[in-house]
């Protein structure tokens, strides 16, 4: 049968000629190397398959695939690890393999071949690194690549063009993750594939011709002219008691030990954050915002750029295509003509210098860079939003599965992180709310908006000329009308009065429907009725001034409805309205002018979350 | 003389096998190219001119506001009716006077963000820490931005409109080049 199938094919002739192949300088160790880029490079090829039977490239589908995959699929988090840190240990391999090439002189004849490949298989590294750090669509992936496409647009003249071809239009969207996908699992990984198997065959034939005869063409054998002898196909015993080594078994336990050794380093860094929980294999981190206000301010490029990340910043404006092109293209042709240059010993000591100045210099400049970020505050601040975002969309979306429109929009309708955004860029300038300071407190503290504590401290005559209701700076309601109200009317009550202005705290609060109350208002809905009744026609006067379930006259804003999602959506949409402040309106402004959205500085759905974040009214988690 | 021949038959075999072989390997790799090639006709949407703000809502003392330029945008395939296409910054110079900013950085398209500080803020560019004043100049030099912040063009109409025709610029070059 294998006699038949060898006749056919020549399968075990081929496999006696690989295994008994002497090895020039015998086996060893360091000779395990370009097996191990083969072996990470299989690990990528089978992880990666069963990783793509998964993916689907697109703006609203890329990131949910990779939940999906996650949190969803049996031992998914891990094949997704597993795949990430092999993908890291491929550069380091490539790199290693490339080193000692340089360091143990083998990259000069017969193996300049060799080396070649070696350069272009670390080149192909990158490019898959690079590829394949967008493919998960995170808020880091996105915005630490589209700066790394964005260098191309340094380049003059043709810049912007090849930024568009690589990104597949003016932005970053769809077309730039199905180009990705293709570029990295197609043309990069079949590239890898092509150079594995053309290192097999000319490090082969640079082995071949440098064994001595029988061998091989004997040591140095340049063949010029001569033709090589037939290999041997088979050792003789006594050719193999002469101390010469094969493959077969010789490299081999080798390289299986070291096989099993990466598999090992890759598993433990795969579980090094345990099997439970969402940070178990690696981070996926929040879904990728395109909206420029939402911007990752703390991406970074993977580990291996780090240096080169490091180099640029000392390049300032359109330099950095210094750093960035021509001296990247500058030492890749010098490393491509090493061979030659090494020739002679100082050539070769040059290469062996040129060699590990770089190697120091990638190191040292990749330690000040993450040495520059473990001392920035802000750097660590935006990590940490991060992590507090990523946090939050998978409980959103373990809660409510993903809509149609992408995980982003879980985020989008979430008013705890929206609403709270939105408070930071539009309201935080003047008013603190809910563990948001103001930057300049020239407004009221909103934390606890229309609760009873909150209206508690508004209508008591110590409190509301402090700085967190109407006392705030350059108020122009410090003597107003609502001050000298509460001054005069409530400074001196007795016992039933206060027990009436509690009722009436309660019934405004009761307006708002907070979540938080929804038990005490619940319990409290006798007394909540007889403060309506003192809001509407009591002692108190409210509705001198104000506007109460249709009673009441328009002068400070309307009671009805105090503190809802939509009376808070009205004031801010526009507080100078009739409805609310009038002419008499301070600095707020009308974030909702107009009904056209597209012209208003804020949209309808911005405010809504705004709201309810004020109000406390977002998902949250059973326990 | 049956020499010459067989040569020019050598020479043709040659030349078309070459030829033919070569074509027919071509064709294929070009259609994928012109495809693949196609972004470049892809022109990004141009904004005109849109109302912003009132002028009364901007502050006073000339802080800057960032604004969410919304409108419809298209990725591909998704068309979405109304999403943040892009942000301004916009502040006032003066009584009547506006200034608005692209938030996009010209080195490399982060977005630049508004640090305020007491006694006037100044803008960063968090990827690379270019740092701008107010007026969108760089400061730090040299700066790791190829040119000023990108002003925008705008317009104060019926008295108390902003209007500013939004537009991004090409990022990596000196010169201020309209990409939309």
């Amino acid at each position: 049968m294998l006699h038949w199938l060898n006749d056919r094919t020549g399968c075990c002739d081929a496999w006696r000629r690989r295994a008994d192949a002497p090895l020039p300088g015998g086996a060893g160790w360091w000779k395990t190397l370009p097996a191990a880029v083969l072996f990470v490079f299989c690990v990528q090829a089978i992880t990666g398959f069963f990783l793509w039977t998964y993916y689907s490239p697109g703006a609203q589908s890329a990131w949910e695939s990779v939940y999906y995959l996650q949190s969803e699929v049996a031992g998914g988090w891990l094949l997704r690890a597993a795949h990430h840190y092999a993908g890291q240990t491929l550069p380091v391999l490539v790199g290693l393999y490339l080193i000692k090439q340089v360091f143990s002189g083998t990259y000069r004849r017969t193996y300049e071949a060799v080396f070649w490949i070696t350069l272009l298989m670390a080149l192909c590294t990158l490019g898959l690194l690079l590829t394949g750090d967008l493919l998960a669509w995170s808020q880091n992936s996105y915005a630490a690549t589209q700066v790394r496409v964005k260098f191309l647009t340094l380049l003059p003249g043709v810049g912007e063009g090849l930024y568009r071809i690589a990104v597949g239009g003016p932005a970053f969207g769809n077309l730039t993750l199905t180009r990705f996908l293709a570029l990295h699992v197609g043309l990069l990984s079949g590239g890898m594939a092509l150079l594995l198997i053309l290192h097999g065959v000319f490090l082969r034939r640079a082995d071949h011709n440098l064994l001595p005869s029988p061998f091989g063409r004997g040591a140095g054998g340049e063949g010029k002219g001569t033709k090589a002898p037939e290999p041997a196909l088979t050792l003789t015993l006594s050719q193999r008691e002469r101390g010469l080594s094969t493959f077969w078994p010789d490299q081999a336990w080798r390289n299986a030990l070291v096989w099993l050794g990466i598999l090992a380093v890759i598993l433990l860094l795969a579980l090094m954050h345990g099997t439970e929980g969402p940070d178990r294999g690696i981070k996926l981190g929040s879904p990728a915002d395109l909206d420029p206000a939402h911007y990752y301010a703390a991406a970074r490029p993977e580990w291996i750029f780090r240096g080169l990340y490091q180099f640029a910043q000392y390049f300032p404006g359109l330099w950095t295509v210094i750093p960035i092109f021509v001296i990247p293209g500058v030492l890749l042709a010098v490393f491509l003509l090493m061979p030659w240059f090494g020739k002679n010993v100082v050539g070769h000591f040059f290469n062996l210098l040129l060699t590990a100045f770089l190697v120091s210099a990638v190191a040292v400049l990749s330690y000040l860079s993450y040495m520059h970020d473990a001392q920035d505050p802000a750097y660590s601040a935006a990590l940490k939003e991060e992590d507090n975002l990523a946090e939050r969309v998978i409980q959103l979306a373990r809660a409510k599965g993903i809509p149609p429109t992408g995980a982003l929009t879980l985020l989008r309708n979430d008013p705890l992180t929206q609403g709270r955004r939105v408070f930071q860029q539009h309201c935080a300038a003047c008013h603190t709310g809910a563990g948001v300071p103001a930057v300049d407190a020239t407004a009221p503290n909103l934390t606890g908006f229309a609760s009873r504590p909150w209206l508690a401290g508004l209508l008591d005559p110590q409190k509301i000329r402090s700085a967190d209701y109407f006392g705030y700076k350059d108020s122009p309601f410090k003597g107003g009308r609502m001050v000298g109200h509460v001054m005069e009317l409530l400074s001196d009550l007795d016992d039933d009065e206060k027990e009436d202005l509690k009722k009436l705290i309660m019934a405004l609060s009761a307006e708002a429907r907070l979540p938080a109350q929804r038990n005490i208002d619940a319990r409290d809905a006798k007394d909540i009725e007889a403060g309506r009744k003192l809001i509407a026609e009591g002692e108190f006067g409210c509705t001198d001034c104000h506007r109460f379930h249709g009673k009441g006259q328009r002068v400070g804003p309307e009671l009805t409805g105090y503190g809802s999602t939509e009376w808070i959506t009205a004031i801010t949409g526009n507080p100078a309205s009739k409805r609310f402040y009038g002419a008499r309106n301070d600095r707020m402004p009308a974030y909702a002018e107009t009904d056209d959205e597209t012209k208003n500085l804020l949209r309808n759905h911005d405010l809504e979350m705004t709201a309810e974040w004020l109000r406390g009214e977002w998902f949250r988690p059973k326990k | 003389m049956t020499p010459p021949t067989d040569s020019r038959r050598g020479f043709l075999g040659r030349a078309i096998a070459l030829l033919a072989g070569g074509t027919a390997l071509l064709a294929p790799a070009v259609w994928g190219s012109i495809a693949f090639l196609n972004p470049l006709r892809l022109k990004g949407r141009s904004g005109g001119f849109r109302r912003l703000a009132s002028l009364d809502q901007l502050p006073e003392d000339g802080t800057p506001l960032r604004l969410t330029i919304l409108d419809e945008r298209t990725d591909a395939w998704t068309r979405y009716p109304i999403d943040a296409v892009g942000a301004v910054f916009v502040r006032r110079t003066g009584k009547d006077r506006v200034e608005a900013l692209q938030v996009t950085c010209p080195h490399l398209g982060c977005s630049i963000v508004y640090q305020a500080a007491p006694g006037g803020g100044a803008f960063l560019c968090p990827c690379h820490q270019a740092h701008f004043d107010l007026n969108g100049k760089r400061i730090d030099l040299p700066s790791q931005s190829p040119r000023d912040m990108d002003a925008l063009e705008v317009e104060i109409r019926n008295r108390n409109e902003v209007w500013v025709k939004y537009q991004t610029f090409a990022s990596g070059t000196a010169k201020k080049i309209a990409t939309s």
